[in-house]
């Protein structure tokens, strides 16, 4: 009951060297919200969807707090989401915080609570990633086990 | 002790102005090292602190903060750049008109944080280069901020400090000098960006299609919010008559649109920029340390040495010599030690020029640098963020003709209506 190793990871991340377009794809490939960034197999950093749509929109639409008078399109997106690609995912990754496999998974779940990412990579006890662990996917096993205990 | 208090505060400046770290941390780790080694007691430490320009800054944030989410400020930027008609020249003075008018009646900081990330988008659907416009901003909203007693970092610090000046004594001295000076640097502006801005009618009419008041029909709390800063704009105009000092209408005013139109206290207080208050802390302990150490009525002794009495040099030599003082080092801890140097030098009298020649050299010289006033940071740091960084040496092409020109005026100003 205490730990994660029964609970599915997506083993899936991208490696520091990716652009922002290699990191886009494996994020929209893999179906999650989030993806680690990796070095030599330590997690160095998370790919998120917010970074990937601050990547594409113009820089200043994070400064706007106002936008319901804008209805047509930008004219600058376009070329704005071309320029980014290019780039290397290192710039636009956030500090990673992980999820020990062996961690009790109440101290999981308060990562979950507490985080807006709705995925975190799990580490092993070296400290190396083992795979992504949904926030949906804990949820669900967390309740399946409850309902096995009880029934 | 008085050499303590002087390395520490001048190690703070070029701290700041070179950047090393975040101002807060520096002022607070200088206002922490001058009372630990004994520059000055822990209860001299706590008198140093103006707590009427806290009151008044912390006052103004939460009113300004709870009124910004009203879309009211989009609202007007919007409506200048569809007013414009896709002209430049007409462009540049409605921006920087608006600019001025909010940085006066809010302060400069703010309204550059309101004005420029929308001409960040304006300039994206105009297809033209931002950078002009942002300075005009820049240029607009040191300016205008000039014109009350709460435009301003500098003139809060002066209004507060001294009591005789009120708010509408700052407007009658002020306001007139700065809207003058507004109008000839932003047609010096215009001249020099018009060829540069050149928008095209099929851009101009995408502008036109926004539906400008969309946001404020989303908003909660519209009316309500205007009618509260409307009010305690009013009740700046009163405050002398009413006895009340100016960071009591902001403090009251701030109480009243917690009561109507904030629902959660917590978030509306999340508007408070603590930064920049415990700034303030650290540098008036810091300046608290060098009037303790005598340091500040030495500097005041070999100031009026230098002026030999004449009440016309002194103002001009504060005017020139803040302005150099702020493009240098900022504004704002620039001001924090010269008050008590200009307190000083009246000794017991009262010559409400010198304090007009302090605000205009400490607001008009925010212009000259980057660094010179937080408006400008803050708007190279919006830049910055969304991709099209402004340098030291670009900001300063613009910032010091455009400060020796108000300078120039302010000097004219000075002599013929103050000396």
């Amino acid at each position: 009951m205490s730990t994660l190793h029964d609970i599915t990871l997506v083993e899936v991340s991208v490696d520091v060297s990716a652009t922002f377009a290699d990191a886009a794809r494996a994020l929209s490939e893999s179906r999650l919200s989030a993806l680690a960034v990796v070095d030599d197999g330590k997690v160095v950093g998370l790919f998120t969807d917010e970074e990937l749509l601050l990547g594409i929109v113009p820089g200043y639409l994070r400064e706007l707090k106002h936008t319901a008078f804008l209805e047509a399109e930008l004219p600058s997106l376009r070329e704005h989401a071309v320029e980014v690609q290019g780039e290397p995912v290192r710039k636009h990754m956030r500090k990673p915080v992980t999820i020990e496999l062996e961690g009790s998974s109440m101290h999981a779940a308060e990562r979950f609570v507490h985080r807006e990412e709705g995925a975190l990579p799990v580490v092993d006890a070296d400290d190396r990633y083992v795979g992504m662990l949904s926030r949906t996917e804990f949820a669900h096993a967390l309740l399946k086990r409850l309902a096995a205990a009880a029934g | 002790m008085a050499v303590v208090s002087v390395a520490v505060f001048l190690s703070a400046l070029v701290a700041i102005a070179l950047d090393w770290g975040h101002r807060t941390k520096i002022a607070l780790l200088g206002a922490a090292a001058v009372v630990l080694v004994g520059v000055l007691e822990e209860e001299q430490a706590i008198e140093a602190v103006d707590w009427s320009t806290l009151g008044l800054l912390v006052g103004m944030m939460i009113i300004v903060g709870l009124t910004e989410r009203t879309g009211v400020f989009t609202y007007l930027a919007l409506r200048v750049a569809q007013i414009s008609r896709g002209r430049t020249v007409r462009l540049i003075f409605l921006l920087s008109g608006v600019t001025g008018l909010l940085s006066a009646f809010l302060d400069n900081l703010t309204a550059i944080l309101l004005v420029v990330p929308i001409t960040l988008l304006l300039a994206d659907l105009l297809r033209i280069s931002p950078i002009p416009l942002v300075l005009v901003e820049v240029m607009a909203s040191n300016i205008g901020g000039t014109a009350t007693l709460i435009g301003d970092p500098p003139n809060i610090m002066i209004g507060t400090a001294r009591p005789e000046l009120s708010f509408l004594d700052f407007i009658v001295n002020l306001a007139p000098v700065a809207i003058f000076t507004l109008i000839v640097v932003t047609a010096g502006l215009a001249l020099a960006f018009r060829r540069q801005l050149q928008i095209s009618p099929d851009r101009a009419g995408e502008v036109d299609k926004l539906d400008a008041a969309a946001d404020m029909r989303e908003a909660p709390y519209v009316k309500r919010s205007l009618a509260v800063l409307l009010g305690t704009i009013v009740g700046f105009f009163l405050h002398a008559p009413l006895h009340l000092e100016p960071a009591v209408v902001a403090l009251a005013g701030a109480t009243v649109m917690l009561l109507v139109a904030a629902d959660n206290v917590e978030e509306a207080l999340e508007r408070v920029e603590w930064a920049t208050i415990f700034f303030f802390i650290g540098l008036f302990v810091m300046v608290g340390g060098l009037e303790v150490q005598g340091v500040i009525d030495q500097v005041a002794e070999g100031f009026a040495e230098v002026t030999g009495g004449s009440r016309t040099l002194e103002a001009l030599v504060i005017l020139w010599g803040s302005a150099t003082g702020s493009a240098v080092v900022d504004n704002i801890p620039f001001t924090a030690a010269m008050i008590p140097v200009v307190d000083s030098l009246q000794g017991d009298g009262f010559d409400d020029a010198a304090w007009w020649a302090l605000a205009l050299g400490a607001c008009f010289g925010g212009n000259a640098t980057i660094i010179a006033a937080a408006a400008n940071v803050a708007a190279s740091g919006v830049l910055e963020r969304s991709g099209q960084p402004i340098s030291f040496v670009r900001f300063l092409l613009v910032g010091l003709p455009v400060t020796a020109v108000s300078l120039v005026i302010a000097t004219v100003y000075l002599l013929i209506f103050q000396l």
